[in-house]
């Protein structure tokens, strides 16, 4: 009983969280992914295999081909943009710039941006039409908003910020020291990078890949509004089947493919912790 | 005497810049000149610009009504986060620190499930359980705090650690503040930048939120927005560009505020 | 022959002077500290001969040359900072042999240069070790390694000491001292710390404010110096209120020789050139005794003002609190400043 008592006011402040954690977000995770091996009352590999194959499989490659071609491309431009702000002191009204712009640009996603796109480069869009002036036409060369390309490039909107921020402070901490060194060695830029500043920042730019790569698979405004309807990425393919789930055993698919989603992202989590691992283990020396 | 790397450097600030000014300009273009794309040419170019379509979106009965849903939306979101996470955050910074990583962990788990899996985890449980629960749009405010959760712990957090208040904390048990005193007294009125980065960042992100709203179907304002623009093209277009402008306005300045105090916002939320 | 001369540099910052008139001439093959309080330049200097700074003003000549449009890179001087020197990435013998790969060197050549500067700083078993795995003080011996590896011609040590531990302070001055002259490579050290200034140094630069207050040997610095702060910065002095009477000044009793322009000033007197004499009518009341292992500390009151005087403990054993006693000044041309000087 006085055990009770003498963590009675831990226990209350952290009833809040707690109720919070466990009703909306445990439970749901859960009951999806106890459901996504239940087939016909029973355990069974039913659903998760169906949620593998056919067109549910091409969604994954899609989406994964997305994920990829933006987590490294958006990849390399944010780490090519840190790398070469870093120099900048860092009270300067541009460094300042930087770090706002990429908090909000991160962020930005969903409607306003594939709005914006559609009125840049859509069918009636007006570079497209600016193009056109000057006889490129988008259209027969297979350009379009709807597709791998056109997604991508939407994406990389929200992944090349996201990649900033996530190399900014491990770019930071690269010390000066370690550039001076090799400088009075006899190194030039590229010979440091090589030898010395991309091997210690490896880590954190693979956790980066990584962050991108979880962050485009997740998407789900941003392709909701440049998709035609069909499902070709997976966050509207689990929209296809939550939407329509009058046939009974489709949701049983949703739960499964949400749980190969959700086994992904656990994945990465477990790789993004094991890399920042290493990488307080360097910078703390 | 410009060298080749400086020249590489120049262009490829000008694409970047170039790549994320364009779709916004564009995007204004539409929403603020009345002719439409296919009949411009370069002597109309600078006719047709007004701010017409902007009153179009405010006077139509379905912005207003979601707009304010929007706003109830972000003043319960941010107080049910401040009223879940400020004490809990306080109180393991200050006298359990072993429950710190428990606590990181918890809020990092709200990552691992994205809004599009969370939503068929709610179909899986509340539909069949409970229903009646989901039809008041103001169930999303749970949804939306447990998904800002990473960052608006960062935030807080790390103002704890900076300010000290493990220190704090001794400080006033020596003179015998008692822990209510001491946590609206001295904890909260120093906490004054995180939670407003906390508050702007919520605001910022359920004005935007469409995913969960849309497939739970409630009539938020980007969720109306969507409809909306399909008949009202360039209305549409210019308040989602409104949006966007003013979120983008309060998350910047919340962000350099925090820059300022020495505050290191990691928009990542790892 | 290397030697380097600072001349007339100066570097402003905005508004703000780092180095004015800054001027250094150091010796082939010597090691010269520059010593001095946080903010009064030394690093700066430094950094400008590294070539990580321009100065505003100035020449700076090497070996004859002047080196102020070679970049850093080119300049080819050995450098070990006060932490962080070592890549993080890099084991200790890699970190060592990075310098040997960019000039080009062969694996061979490499590998055999590696295994002696190894030795050289007796890190052989820890070869394979990554910089976090090592202690503060093992770091800087391979630091110190890979600054000498290509035998450069300058060797420049900006604090390397100031982030480690007293004991292992001593020991790795002493080692960098050894090495430096073994080798033979014109030094310049940089530190706040005079004691670590004194006991490696074949000439000291103390400075304030972006000038050199005073340059010479230890025991010139010590036993001469210019003004109150070298007196102050250097060592411990007493400040002692004297009047001039006749031609001689009388500090505490005793006449000693001084400046004839003003009659009253303060003397700058070191503890260890004070001779305590028991005496009923002595001057100075001891307050308090204390014994620092090689010598005894002796805290004594002067009219108000506190004296220090460090004895032989065998001059001490018949001292006690609250005695009165004479004192003798054994300095006989201390330094003595008009009242007016700060």
């Amino acid at each position: 009983m006085r055990k009770i008592r003498k963590f009675a006011p831990a226990l209350t402040i952290a009833a809040p969280f707690v109720i919070l954690m466990s009703i909306f977000l445990i439970w749901p995770t859960l009951t999806t992914i106890g459901k996504a091996f239940i087939h016909e009352d029973e355990f069974s590999l039913f659903n998760m295999a169906r949620a593998m194959s056919g067109t549910y499989r091409d969604s994954f490659i899609t989406t994964a081909q997305l994920s990829l071609i933006t987590s490294l491309i958006g990849g390399g431009i944010g780490l090519l943009m840190a790398i070469l702000l870093r120099s900048l002191p860092v009270e300067s009204k541009s460094r300042t710039l930087a770090d706002s712009w990429s908090a909000v640009a991160s962020q930005l996603g969903g409607l306003p941006l594939a709005f914006a796109f559609i009125a840049l480069l859509g069918t009636q869009g007006i570079l497209t039409k600016v193009l056109g002036a000057f006889g490129i036409d988008l259209v027969e060369l297979g350009f379009s908003l709807t597709g791998l390309a056109g997604w991508a490039l939407v994406y990389l909107y929200f992944q090349i910020p996201l990649m900033f921020l996530i190399m900014t402070p491990a770019v930071s901490a690269l010390r000066a020291s370690w550039f001076e060194s090799a400088t009075s060695m006899g190194a030039n830029a590229w010979q440091f990078w090589r030898s010395v500043g991309i091997p210690i920042l490896l880590p954190t730019i693979v956790t980066g890949f990584v962050l991108l790569f979880v962050n485009s698979f997740s998407a789900y405004a941003t392709a909701y509004a440049l998709s035609t309807g069909a499902g070709q990425l997976i966050p509207l393919q689990i929209r296809f089947i939550l939407q329509g789930n009058v046939i009974t055993g489709e949701d049983e698919l949703g739960f499964a493919i949400v749980t190969w989603a959700l086994l992904l992202l656990a994945l990465s989590l477990v790789a993004v912790t094991l890399l920042q691992r290493r990488v307080s283990r360097w910078t703390e020396q | 005497m410009i060298s080749v790397g400086k020249l590489a450097r120049t262009g490829f600030w000008i694409l970047l810049i170039g790549y994320f000014l364009l779709p916004m300009l564009a995007m204004a273009r539409f929403a603020f000149q009345t002719i439409p794309t296919f009949l411009l040419t370069t002597e109309n170019v600078f006719q047709g610009w007004g701010f017409g379509s902007l009153t179009v979106a405010f006077q139509d009965a379905g912005v207003i009504k979601s707009t304010i849903l929007s706003l109830q939306l972000c003043a319960t979101t941010i107080a049910l986060t401040f009223f879940v996470l400020v004490p809990l955050t306080t109180y393991v910074e200050v006298s359990a620190p072993k429950l710190k990583p428990w606590l990181t962990g918890a809020t990092v788990a709200t990552w691992l499930v994205p809004p599009v899996a969370l939503v068929v985890g709610v179909a899986a449980t509340f539909r069949q359980v409970i229903p009646s629960f989901l039809t008041s749009p103001f169930t999303l405010t749970f949804f939306y705090s447990l998904w800002m959760l990473p960052f608006t712990y960062r935030a807080i957090d790390g103002q704890l650690r900076l300010i000290g208040a493990k220190n704090l904390f001794e400080a006033a048990q020596s003179v015998g503040c008692g822990p209510i005193t001491f946590f609206f007294k001295v904890i909260l009125p120093n906490l004054k930048s995180s939670l407003y980065i906390s508050a702007s960042l919520i605001f910022a992100a359920v004005l935007g939120e469409f995913t969960f709203a849309s497939l739970l179907l409630k009539q938020t304002m980007p969720v109306y927005l969507w409809s909306f623009q399909s008949s009202q093209a360039r209305a549409g277009f210019a308040l989602a560009l409104l949006v966007m402008v003013a979120t983008a306005l309060i998350l910047g300045f919340a962000v350099a505020r925090m820059r300022r105090r020495g505050l290191n916002f990691s928009a990542t939320g790892i | 022959m290397t030697d380097v001369q600072f001349r007339n540099i100066t570097k402003h910052y905005g508004t703000e002077v780092a180095l004015s008139n800054f001027s250094l001439n150091i010796n082939s093959g010597e090691l010269v500290s520059i010593l001095g309080p946080s903010g009064c330049g030394k690093t700066t200097a430094l950094r400008i001969l590294a070539g990580f700074i321009q100065p505003t003003e100035g020449n700076l000549v090497v070996g004859g040359h002047g080196i102020l449009d070679l970049p850093a890179a080119k300049r080819g001087y050995g450098m070990v900072f006060q932490s962080y020197s070592l890549f993080p990435n890099m084991t200790t013998s890699e970190n060592i042999e990075f310098p040997l790969k960019l000039r080009k060197v062969d694996a061979v050549t490499r590998a055999k240069r590696v295994n002696e500067l190894l030795d050289l700083i007796n890190m052989a078993e820890h070869a394979r070790k990554f910089p976090h795995q090592l202690s503060g003080g093992q770091q800087q011996r391979v630091a110190l390694a890979r600054a000498v590896a290509l035998e450069p011609p300058i060797l420049l040590l900006d604090e390397p000491l100031s982030a480690l531990d007293a004991t292992v302070r001593d020991q790795l001055r002493d080692e960098i001292r050894s090495l430096q002259k073994r080798l033979g490579i014109t030094t310049v050290f940089v530190t706040h710390d005079q004691q670590e200034a004194m006991a490696i140094s074949d000439r000291v630069a103390v400075m304030r404010s972006g000038q050199v207050e005073q340059l010479g040997s230890p025991r010139d610095l010590y036993q001469n110096p210019k003004n109150s702060f070298v007196a102050g910065f250097v060592g411990i002095s007493n400040q002692i209120k004297s009047t001039k009477i006749g031609d001689a000044w009388k500090v505490l009793g005793s006449s000693v020789s001084g400046p004839a322009e003003f009659n009253t000033g303060i003397a700058f007197i070191r503890p260890e050139d004070i001779k305590i004499t028991p005496s009923p009518n002595g001057i100075a009341v001891i307050e308090e005794i204390s014994f620092l292992g090689s010598f005894v500390r002796v805290f004594m009151s002067v009219d108000g003002a506190r004296v220090i005087a460090d004895l032989q403990i065998s001059d001490a054993e018949n001292l006690a609190t609250g005695q009165q006693v004479e004192l003798t000044i054994r300095d006989a041309n201390p330094l003595i400043e008009s009242m007016g000087n700060k």
